[in-house]
């Protein structure tokens, strides 16, 4: 590591820097690689990022660094995709998921239900190529249960993967109500009392407001829907489609309602009932200007007030526990966070599930082999290669077999 | 001196079945053996067939080989195994007339008219320009031939055990081949060493046959070959024994006279085919282990109990013998014995079995590390095959996974390590709902009569056969029954009204016989050939899962499509890992699927390979 300057090409000083020169071959992407250290302040680092790029370098693409990597064999294909969660996480709990990922607990978790399903197989393989020597015939209940176990097993993977997607793309809240409910003032407010995660670029290339908030370590990305509406018809229909768009896509949605208008429950209900299908939860605003006792409201309505930040609190709270539910079924560390492997446990899934269906059809043995096959195929798409040798070595490591 | 266009080195099964199908693709073959009245010998168990073999012995008959007319002609049992379970893994196995089988391929290899049978010890393969050109026969006499396949079985560099007894030999009583593997090595090869073993052989009349279990064949005769002339032996029965708890004592009392485990034997024996002093050792807790008696033929008392080789000293098998229920009494005409042997890692040979090192010679049977006659005929036909084809210039004949145990076998050799003698089993095969007995012909026919391994007239009557199945599938479709009628039926049929004959075919448990005489309610709708009757139903039977696998076979042959040229370089890939780089320069996959099947070699070197090849086939095409 040496230090020194950053100067820019009219001798100017820029900052004061270390830097760390790493030669092909032991840099992570097998290439030669430089790293420099410099201070904190994102003017100082948009500076150097500016003359690096005008002395001719170029920003990497996304993911490019893993690409390098994985391609100059540093790392393999389960690794590269979790680096890649791991560059996309942008708080703590998914850094936390990505990096057990990394060093293979889920990993070794998948692999450990393979190996029971090799072991399953094993014996059955042992009973159709060792017909003649005294392998133990397969105990269809026995069987049954196992294969429920594993399947049970399978399934509370692929029921992590919505978790998992919260945990590596955020958890994403949408703020909706009617005109001058006071959506704009909401997120403002959330936004300041949660550190903004990225900068602040209103209206610029974006039609609404979207923000990255960390709530407790959950990255959440707060959508001000208010930022569609527009002036005039057509601009307004527009907007309102793409409102609803965003709500859809939401995994909350906050519906704020002005507590201050005639029949605000009654309306709310009316407005969110099509919106059966996320989850929503309904906040009155402005209950600073109505007497605290007057206030009828459905239930799990939350109350506040974006003024005087009344009960911001507790929504942060709700949301919160909104957040926990989403990823409650999660074992720690055995998060699924890509969509392969989600395919892949679920492909397995659906052939256990069809050899449950030939147990107890009494097929032969060869086609519940065959059913057991495709699942472990399908998980070692995630762990690796399957070799029928390991099923040869199962069966000779535990029968004795051979005439 | 003598001329040929192809020089077999050996008259085991492998041999026999190069020299033949060389001969009926119409070049001049000559098999060179030690002992001319020795051919296809059993050296080991009196049988052909079983689980995964006999899968390979239908292959080698589909594709015009002798060892199913043989066996058909010579059988004194037949069985098939895996009864209970679907018709994909059902097995014939069938016990041999030791010495007719040997006779009847003695007989058809002499009566050839391209076939020369040279008695003679091979010493050396001649090369000239890296191309091999005949060899040299240990009387100096040199023979030609424009290619050769060596078959050498357990004769290369042989060395018996039996104690602390060492003989060398490739068999009991017949000397051993030490030049030629010298030779090899001098030529570059790999040379490792592989263990076998066989157990005594018994006089049959000093048995008590009394206290055995018969075991009788089954009736009618499973036959292997469709060109069998059913011109057949006596049938015999098998008998079945056991071990008892003085034979674990007798036999663990003395595991360290065996040189299994006294480090006088250093190579690896099969798994599959354990000693009983390894049984013992390593089940401590398996009190009894079965022992078959199998006659070793009808003009002979001498049998073979399967399951009970052994390298112990000759004493202790006699004592450890007479503590085997039925064999108080029996006399030991030849004791049991674990045989070494050389042989060549098949990295060192391509998908064509042809020597990377010397072309234009194969390798086959044990000198790739196989074990099993059926194993080793296969690999001896593919060899014979090819190297016809090189001397005619044209593309090598190779089968993958997906077509056929051949291809299975071949491409796990050339891809994985040999820790073992290697021998087929039924779950070697990913794809083995397709790859069955009754289908051998569906899968080979056609290459066979590429290739000239069978004649035309014997392709057409199969290509009937295939019209007249499909036929028979269709019409088991169309056709529907009454549910109500179905009550004789073993299984229950949970459908309301109507059923079509398929749905009940496909119905787990239920074979062609159990519809039989609902066919015939039909007058002579149906075929009336059995035959085609039960290729139908079982084609109906696997169709909704070979259909399932068939996303799978297509990813499979789309990485078999992407071939890797045969001098291409992982020296400069960068970001291959090394364990990846010195295995894939070893093994020399073939295709990217090959190299996806080779040890050690991880998803991510699999990428950077599939994008250097990328690279590499478009610069060469350009």
């Amino acid at each position: 590591m040496r230090h020194g300057h950053v100067v820019s090409g009219s001798g100017k000083v820029i900052d004061e820097t270390l830097a760390v020169f790493m030669p092909a071959g032991r840099s992570y992407t097998g290439l030669d690689q430089a790293e420099i250290y410099c201070h904190g302040g994102h003017q100082v680092v948009r500076t150097i990022l500016d003359l690096i790029i005008k002395s001719g370098a170029r920003p990497a693409e996304p993911g490019e660094f893993t690409k390098l990597a994985f391609l100059s064999g540093r790392i393999d294909l389960s690794k590269a995709e979790a680096v890649g969660e791991l560059i996309a996480a942008s708080t703590e709990a998914s850094y936390e998921a990505s990096r057990e990922h990394l060093v293979g607990e889920y990993s070794e978790y998948v692999g450990s239900l393979r190996e029971r399903l090799v072991s399953i197989l094993a014996e059955i393989e042992a009973s159709i190529d060792f017909a003649d020597d005294e392998a133990d015939t397969i105990d269809p209940r026995h069987l049954n249960k196992t294969l429920d176990e594993i399947t049970g097993r399978i399934d509370q993977l692929v029921a992590t993967y919505e978790g998992g997607r919260i945990i590596r793309e955020g958890y994403r809240v949408a703020i909706g109500g009617r005109p001058n409910a006071g959506k704009s003032s909401l997120f403002n407010a959330l936004l300041k009392q949660e550190r903004a995660l990225v900068d602040h670029e209103a209206g610029t290339t974006r039609d609404y407001l979207s923000e990255w908030v960390d709530l407790d370590g959950y990255a959440v990305n707060l959508i001000d829907t208010a930022g569609v509406r527009g002036e005039g018809s057509q601009v307004e229909k527009a907007g309102q489609a793409r409102s609803r768009e965003l709500v859809a896509k939401a995994d909350l949605v906050l519906w704020l309602a002005d507590v201050t208008m005639p029949d605000w429950q009654d309306r709310s209900a009316a407005d969110i009932r099509d919106l059966e299908y996320c989850d929503i939860l309904l906040v009155g605003n402005k209950i600073d200007l109505v007497a605290n006792s007057g206030l009828v409201c459905p239930d799990e309505t939350c109350l506040i007030s974006c003024l005087t930040r009344d009960g911001l609190n507790k929504l942060r709270g709700l949301i919160f526990e909104y957040i926990n539910d989403s990823t409650r079924n999660m074992i720690s560390g055995q998060i699924v966070t890509s969509a392969r492997h989600r395919n892949c446990l679920e492909l397995a899934g659906r052939a256990l599930e069809q050899t449950k269906l030939a147990v107890n059809n009494g097929e032969s043995s060869e086609v519940l082999a065959f059913e057991i096959r495709r699942a472990v195929e399908a998980l070692a798409e995630i762990t690796g290669q399957i070799y029928t040798e390991d099923i040869l070595e199962e069966i000779f490591s535990r029968f004795c077999i051979g005439k | 001196m003598q001329d040929f266009d192809v020089i077999v080195v050996g008259g085991g099964h492998a041999g026999v079945e190069a020299a033949l199908a060389v001969a009926r693709m119409g070049k001049r073959a000559g098999l060179v053996s030690m002992d001319a009245g020795k051919l296809a010998l059993m050296s080991c168990n009196p049988a052909i067939g079983g689980i995964g073999k006999s899968q390979l012995v239908k292959e080698i008959d589909a594709l015009g080989g002798l060892m199913g007319e043989a066996i058909d002609a010579t059988g004194i049992q037949f069985r098939r195994l895996n009864l209970s379970r679907g018709p994909a893994v059902w097995s014939t196995r069938v016990q041999a007339d030791r010495i007719g089988y040997n006779q009847y391929v003695v007989d058809r290899l002499e009566h050839h008219q391209n076939i020369e049978v040279v008695e003679g010890t091979v010493v050396a393969v001649s090369v000239e320009s890296g191309k091999a050109c005949g060899v040299v026969l240990e009387n100096g006499e040199p023979l030609s031939s424009k290619a050769v396949v060596i078959a050498s079985g357990t004769f290369l560099g042989g060395l018996i055990h039996i104690g602390e007894k060492q003989i060398r030999a490739g068999r009991m009583g017949e000397k051993a081949a030490t030049e030629l593997s010298e030779n090899l090595s001098g030529l570059g090869f790999e040379v490792g060493r592989l263990k076998t073993g066989t157990p005594p052989r018994l006089d049959g009349d000093s048995i008590d046959w009394s206290k055995c279990e018969r075991q009788e064949g089954e009736e009618p005769l499973p036959l292997f070959s469709y060109r069998s002339t059913r011109e057949l032996f006596k049938q015999t029965p098998c008998h079945l024994t056991r071990t008892t708890e003085k034979t674990r004592a007798k036999v663990s009392a003395n595991f360290e006279k065996s040189p299994i485990f006294s480090g006088q034997i250093k190579s690896t024996g099969p798994r599959y085919c354990p000693s009983i002093e390894d049984k013992f050792y390593r089940f401590k807790d398996k009190p009894s282990h079965q022992i078959f008696l199998e006659p070793e033929g009808n003009g002979t008392n001498e049998i073979y109990p399967n399951g009970f080789a052994t390298a112990l000293p000759e004493d202790v098998q006699r004592e450890a013998i007479h503590t085997v229920t039925g064999l108080e009494e029996a006399v030991i005409t030849q004791p049991g014995y674990a045989i070494e042997y050389d042989y060549c890692p098949a990295y060192q040979v391509d998908r064509s079995l042809e020597t990377r090192v010397v072309k234009q010679l194969y390798f086959a049977g044990q000198i790739n590390g196989t074990s099993g006659y059926e194993e080793a005929a296969a690999l001896g036909l593919m060899a014979g095959v090819n190297a016809v084809l090189a001397i005619e210039g044209e593309p090598a004949f190779r089968l993958d996974r997906s077509q056929a145990y051949i291809g299975v076998m071949i491409d796990d050799l050339t891809t994985r390590s040999t820790t073992e003698p290697y021998r087929m089993f039924t779950s070697r095969a990913e794809y083995r709902l397709a790859l069955r007995e009754d289908n051998a012909r569906d899968r080979l026919a056609g290459y066979a009569h590429q290739y000239g391994l069978i004649s035309q007239s014997e392709f057409e009557i199969f290509q009937d056969m295939i019209l007249n199945t499909e036929n028979e599938v269709k019409k088991l479709r169309s056709t529907r029954v009454k549910v109500s009628r179905l009550t004789d039926l073993k299984v229950k049929i949970t459908k309301k009204d109507k059923v079509s004959l398929a749905d009940i075919l496909k119905q787990p448990g239920i074979v062609l016989a159990d519809i039989l005489p609902l066919l015939n309610e039909f007058d002579s709708m149906f075929s009336e050939d059995r035959e085609v009757l039960s290729r139908a139903a079982i084609q109906i039977r696997y169709q909704g899962y070979i259909d399932k696998q068939e996303r799978e076979i297509q990813k499979f042959r789309k990485q078999e499509a992407v071939l890797i040229p045969s001098d291409f370089s992982y020296t400069d890939i960068l970001g291959l890992k090394t364990e990846a780089r010195e295995k894939l320069s070893r093994f020399r996959p073939g295709t990217l699927g090959q190299a996806t099947r080779i040890e050690g070699v991880t998803a991510g070197d699999l990428a950077v390979l599939a994008v250097n090849l990328k690279r590499h086939n478009a610069k060469s095409g350009q």
